[in-house]
């Protein structure tokens, strides 16, 4: 299968300059590869650095040393290294990262924050609208809400628009980050269908999952992080 | 509406929109810019940000081509030939200004004529680049007023009577109706409610990913920085101690100075 991440040499430590410039070491020589069809799921105890590791794949936090180089339409780029204008083509196109976490925007609807990933890859109005509304049905999100800004709606709700906009149209490499944690069970097993989907269709996936039961059904790899940990 | 702006494929464009290399502006002894050199691409939004006196206004000011730097260069390719602004006439600058260009000033007073309707506002700067069809600015005028969301109804009233949110919308429509290929602003949302800035927020963000504009922001809001630009220049004592994309710098500042911005503000 097609290699869409590769991961060369990365080392990531934190500098404090207002406590003190204490330099907090994260992680050391980290080596490896996700292809195309993968699901590889991080593991190591929690501050092993694992959501670090995937905001450093996302281009979102800077490592120290090393490179990336993600298989952006059919060309390496260095997510390290490229201009901003690139890392954000990258994003719109290659790399998509799920978070439990939905950055509400003022006024804008949860039906217009999924169909947004479609319009911006340039699907007509109604293709976009008609496949959102499919996805906000499958994770049970009440209709009535689709019309409604997410601000005043519940963590698991957000949650769901959340998982909606990522999974409306799955990037060629999905990030995800605990995207379950406050989901009840029917929707958190909508979640892991949605995944084996994507990956179905060739997506590659980097993952953290907490809950035992979603991971082993989502992994078809495992890498434990607390082995780079250079101490 | 959606949430971001849609990119054109890298390799189609040459060329930044702007280059501005080594700006330098003092005041006497004291220092309002310092070697400032970046560039700007079709389509990109550049936030400044940095608190009161780093020197991000006195940049704006240079690249608006409102202020003349004591240093540097900053060519603008919005045209057939690229320009160096600072080279040529006064009068082509003004002319530039108007057209090309647009001014999004902090207090909606400065770039609009109180005197003048809504309609006259928004219509002028039609009048400025040549269209002489009153009945067809007086549409296109009507239309931005919506665009912005002031009633149609409001068209033939004086600025002065309206609120402060209104003003600076207002401002917005004048500013956009020529189609800037970039646009300055300085401090957008300050001085208004935070309601109110909300929905100015929201309109900004959907007007510059639906133009397709590239925009230089000046703000102390790192909330909205993070809202409307794709980049971020962060300014200490009229230096560019760092930059970076805008989720880069705010996430996982290097800067002892950007570690102090970040962690001052909630929730950013």
């Amino acid at each position: 299968m097609t290699t869409m991440i590769q991961v060369e040499n990365v080392a990531k430590s934190f500098t404090l300059h207002n406590q003190g410039g204490v330099n907090l070491p994260v992680f050391d020589e980290v080596n490896f590869e996700v292809a195309a069809g993968e699901a590889l799921v991080l593991a190591g105890a929690s501050g092993a650095g694992k959501s670090s590791l995937l905001r450093i794949l996302y281009g979102n936090y800077r490592p120290t040393r090393g490179s990336i180089r993600i298989t952006h339409a059919g060309r390496p780029v260095d997510i390290v290294s490229a201009v901003p204008r690139t890392v954000l083509d990258v994003r719109r196109r290659t790399l998509g990262f799920v978070s439990q976490f939905l950055r509400v925007i003022p006024r804008v609807s949860a039906l217009d924050i999924v169909r947004d990933p479609l319009l911006a890859r340039g699907a007509t109005p109604e293709t976009a609208t008609e496949k959102a509304r499919a996805m906000l049905a499958r994770l049970n999100l009440p209709e009535r809400l689709w019309s409604l800004a997410p601000a005043t709606f519940s963590g698991g709700e957000q949650q769901r628009v959340n998982i909606a906009r990522s999974f409306v149209d799955p990037s060629p490499i999905m990030l995800i980050d605990e995207p379950t944690a406050s989901l009840d069970a029917a929707n958190r097993d909508v979640v892991v269908a949605l995944i084996a989907e994507a990956r179905a269709a060739g997506s590659a996936i980097v993952g953290i999952f907490h809950d035992e039961a979603v991971r082993e059904k989502v992994a078809t790899r495992y890498l434990d992080i607390t082995a780079f940990r250079k101490a | 509406m959606t949430l971001h702006a849609t990119f054109p494929d890298t390799a189609l464009e040459p060329a930044p929109l702007l280059s501005v290399a080594g700006i330098s502006r003092f005041y006497g002894e004291r220092i309002g810019c310092a070697d400032v050199s970046f560039d700007l691409w079709p389509g990109e939004v550049l936030g400044i940000v940095g608190e009161s006196g780093s020197g991000k206004s006195t940049l704006l000011r240079c690249l608006a081509g409102i202020d003349k730097p004591d240093a540097g260069e900053v060519l603008f390719r919005g045209g057939p030939a690229p320009l160096d602004i600072y080279s040529v006439s006064e009068q082509e600058r003004r002319r530039l200004m108007r057209t090309a260009w647009g001014i999004v000033h902090q207090n909606p007073r400065d770039g609009l004529r109180m005197d003048v309707t809504a309609g006259g506002n928004v219509g002028e700067r039609l009048m400025d680049r040549g269209d002489r069809h009153y009945g067809a600015i007086r549409e296109r005028a009507l239309d931005w007023l919506q665009r912005v969301e002031i009633a149609g109804a409001r068209i033939d009233d004086r600025p002065r009577q309206f609120s402060g949110g209104m003003q600076q919308r207002l401002q917005i429509a004048r500013v956009l109706v020529s189609e800037p290929r970039l646009v300055f602003m300085d401090e957008p949302t300050g001085g208004l409610d935070v309601s109110v800035q909300a929905r100015l927020l929201d309109l900004l963000r959907v007007l510059v990913r639906d133009l397709g504009l590239a925009a230089i922001i000046v703000t102390h809001d790192l909330a909205v920085a993070r809202l409307l630009t794709d980049r971020l220049m962060v300014m200490k004592d009229g230096h560019v101690v760092e930059q970076g994309l805008t989720d880069q710098v705010l996430d996982d500042p290097h800067h002892a100075y950007t570690q102090l911005l970040t962690s001052a503000v909630l929730g950013v």
